[in-house]
């Protein structure tokens, strides 16, 4: 739900995963459930008091929505793809799998919101659930790009990718909100 | 007269205007008469005549007069508030409350609406299955029935359903009306996009949730209409974001800016229907010859169709939905409605007169039920 505008905002290089790409998305598949394991670990472990598990959440979501808000308004922000360093890897083979894990563990407000939503899941294959969500939301962005790699270019999907950025923003703020003044919210 | 010449009119005699206004004058007749007139009830009787009457002069006063907007607006705005009494009387007179409680869900007792349609395109697809508990085929606001209507209108109007065919656009557009001058005039080009990414959100998150979410939580027409029943803390913050963005971006914003702020800024559907423009055979254009760039268009534009560059080149974007403001504003009749493959400032007047037709045509039939209805409900009031 996230991801999938964020990336559309964003202005990193991809046109690496035109060789590679079930590469790629299969590594990214493995970080993100290892991501939901740990996160769901970390909720059941440190959210354990009910009052605790409903308040913490609901003000990570403020917190996180906040910065990804942020990120759709902030003009300035460093351009630079964090992966550059796996341009080093001498063999081929192991870059999509590099580039995978790298972009999995791009800890942007998106993968904070997530990782919130994981922790503050009843149970395994609850938190499990989200992050497939999370992982085909933001794997759909890269399936027409061996294709259609230059739609990104565009000014006006970059336009639109930042305006959904911020407006998932501002629904996790409510959605935060709801939560700490005692609301359960599904979904 | 050339259609060129700075002199040239769309006005027409008051004959000629009565001769074009006959084909409306039966159809509506047929229509909402159903071909028999009935005057057992005479309450209704005189409501389906002030209907039949309203919707004809208007008509014929934009043959005569040579406006567009102005006449059509007057419509369009009677048509929302008359949808949204329609809507409400009949939920009070089925439910005896505007909201809609879980039982009503699972009966799938909600009135459907167009908005509706972005959010059900990628369920339906995958699930074979319509995420909105209303009925398909039920006599009062069905999903087949809005479904065509709307695809109908849409291929043939493009963004023009959402002034000739909306029933909550005349909501903003009666308020974008209010001042004569706006108080803030300089708006970021950027926020036209909104709408996309609102039926990006909308989308994915109703195809994850299968879940209608703008209906859920965004629709600020829930103001208007009908409402979750408010029995907890998620319920009491939904109808606070309804009732805040109807405040925002239906009365407060198109009061300060003279621009249709909802339907610029917020409608998903109004962004498929931007997409629809493309395929559609109706548009606006732009004499150069006659245009002298004076931008009185881009002024008036209420949806952020027009700027001066496009002025400049002769362009009209995909943003339009031919509401025609921008042609009663044109001192030189500069901009008008053409056909597409027409060359701009040839067959102005054939254009304007079978556009004005089939749009006019869509809204008097989509409209009257409803204006019929409430009228017989004033009268009912008084007598």
């Amino acid at each position: 739900m996230v991801l999938f505008p964020y990336l559309m905002s964003g202005t990193a290089g991809v046109k690496r995963i035109t060789i590679d790409l079930s590469f790629f998305l299969l590594s990214r598949m493995v970080v993100y459930a290892f991501l939901a394991v740990i996160s769901w670990y970390l909720g059941k472990t440190f959210l354990t008091n009910q009052v605790v598990r409903e308040v913490v959440p609901g003000i990570l979501y403020i917190v996180f929505a906040m910065m990804l808000i942020w990120y759709a308004v902030d003009r300035n922000r460093q351009k630079e793809c964090p992966a550059k360093f796996v341009t080093t890897v001498n063999n081929r083979k192991l870059i999509p799998v590099f580039l995978g894990v790298v972009n999995s563990l791009g800890f942007c407000p998106a993968l904070f919101l997530i990782l919130t939503k994981g922790a503050s899941e009843g149970s395994l294959s609850e938190s499990l659930l989200a992050f497939l969500f999370f992982f085909i939301g933001s794997s759909l962005w890269f399936l027409p790009l061996p294709l259609a790699g230059k739609l990104k270019k565009k000014k006006v999907f970059e336009t639109i990718g930042i305006l959904a950025t911020g407006l998932a923003g501002v629904i996790f703020v409510i959605k935060g909100l709801t939560i700490l003044i005692g609301g359960k919210i599904n979904g | 007269m050339d259609n060129t010449l700075p002199g040239f009119s769309l006005r027409k005699s008051f004959g000629k205007s009565l001769l074009y206004s006959l084909p409306m004058i039966l159809i509506t007749f047929v229509f909402i008469s159903g071909g028999r007139p009935d005057f057992s009830d005479p309450l209704s009787a005189i409501a389906s005549l002030a209907t039949f009457m309203l919707v004809n002069v208007l008509y014929f006063l934009m043959h005569y007069t040579g406006k567009t907007d102005r006449f059509r607006a007057v419509l369009f705005i009677i048509f929302a508030l008359s949808l949204s009494f329609t809507l409400i009387s009949n939920m009070v007179e089925t439910r005896n409350s505007m909201s809609f409680s879980q039982a009503d869900i699972l009966e799938c007792k909600i009135p459907f609406c167009h908005l509706v349609i972005p959010m059900m395109i990628i369920p339906a697809a995958f699930t074979k299955s319509i995420i909105f508990p209303g009925t398909i085929l039920g006599s009062f606001a069905g999903i087949a029935s809005m479904v065509v209507l709307w695809l109908v209108a849409t291929l043939v109007l493009g963004r023009g359903f959402c002034s000739w065919g909306c029933f909550y656009g005349g909501w903003d557009d009666g308020f974008s009306r209010l001042r004569k001058k706006p108080l803030l005039k300089k708006i970021n080009d950027i926020w036209k996009w909104m709408p996309f990414a609102v039926l990006l959100m909308v989308s994915l998150t109703a195809a994850l949730s299968l879940v209608p979410t703008y209906c859920d939580w965004i629709c600020p027409f829930k103001a208007v209409t009908e409402f979750e029943e408010v029995t907890s803390v998620e319920s009491a913050v939904k109808a606070g974001v309804f009732i805040s963005l109807f405040a925002g971006l239906v009365v407060v914003l198109p009061v300060m800016t003279r621009k249709r702020t909802q339907c610029s800024f917020l409608c998903p559907l109004g962004a498929i229907n931007t997409l629809s423009n493309k395929i559609t055979p109706f548009t606006v254009k732009i004499d150069k010859a006659s245009c002298t760039e004076c931008f009185k268009c881009v002024a008036a534009c209420p949806l952020f169709a027009l700027n001066q560059e496009g002025i400049k080149s002769g362009k009209v974007s995909v943003f339009c939905s031919k509401c025609g403001k921008c042609l009663d504003v044109c001192p030189n009749n500069a901009i008008h409605y053409g056909i597409k493959g027409v060359p701009s400032g040839t067959m102005k007047k054939f254009s304007r007169n079978l556009i004005l037709f089939v749009s006019f045509l869509f809204m008097a039939v989509f409209a009257s039920g409803s204006i019929i209805i409430t009228v017989r409900g004033l009268l009912d009031l008084i007598f």
